[in-house]
């Protein structure tokens, strides 16, 4: 099993759960983050002085898939969080050694579907 | 590639942040986060009745590195968040099969 995490754009949230849906994904979960890339944030003028943003708002999202879905479940986010403008995101994926539904204590590739 | 994953005080987030900058990390993710360790919380008394603090304010500081590098960057971490006193955190580095940047689709270590 795979942990799929991406941080993206906040407001491009609906489209990749929209997408992750259409493709079938279960579940996810989302959180509220900030951070920075290569454009170490921004600046932002507000009464005439310029402030710099160091960290931007972004909203992080993860979803246990199985090692076959990887890299679609990747792909489908990458596509989805896509504006083509700097600060679009990344997403990566981390191998998972053990998953348990907390409900019944299912194991493994059951506690995913 | 590797995920170095640190949970530490709040007010240590620009230490970490200028260290890292300085050992050449070209971004990072942060989040707030409540936890505790071995001190299980602390107790603060208010008003005086005694109240357990069960979960203590932490940031979380994420960050995708080369293999290479994830040895330096622990270090970096761990040298800018510590104060020596008990909460300090923790620091840790886990595998990253595969990283894809969002806006050109680049992956693996060009995408960091």
């Amino acid at each position: 099993m795979r942990l799929v995490t991406a941080v993206v754009k906040p407001f491009k949230l609906d489209e990749v759960k929209a997408a992750l849906e259409s493709f079938g994904v279960q579940g996810m979960t989302v959180s509220e983050v900030q951070g920075y890339g290569r454009q170490r944030g921004h600046t932002e003028v507000y009464r005439g002085a310029e402030y710099t943003v160091a960290f931007v708002p972004k909203v992080r999202v993860e979803v246990l898939v199985e090692d076959a879905d990887a890299r679609d479940v990747i792909d489908v986010i990458a596509k989805s969080a896509q504006t083509g403008s700097i600060g679009d995101g990344k997403v990566w994926s981390t191998p998972v050694d053990d998953v348990v539904r907390v409900r019944t204590g299912e194991r493994g590739v059951e506690a995913l579907s | 590639m590797r995920l170095v994953t640190a949970i530490v005080k709040p007010f240590k987030l620009d230490d970490v942040k200028s260290a890292l900058e300085a050992v050449g990390v070209q971004g990072l993710t942060v989040s707030e986060v409540q936890g505790f360790g071995r001190q299980r919380g602390h107790t603060e008394v208010y008003r005086g009745a005694e109240y357990t603090v069960d979960f203590v304010p932490k940031v979380r500081i994420e960050v995708l590195v080369d293999d290479a590098d994830a040895g330096a960057v622990l270090d970096a971490v761990i040298m800018a968040a510590q104060t020596g006193s008990i909460g300090d955190g923790k620091v840790w580095s886990t595998p990253v099969d595969e990283v894809v940047r969002v806006r050109t689709g680049e992956r693996g270590t060009e995408a960091l």
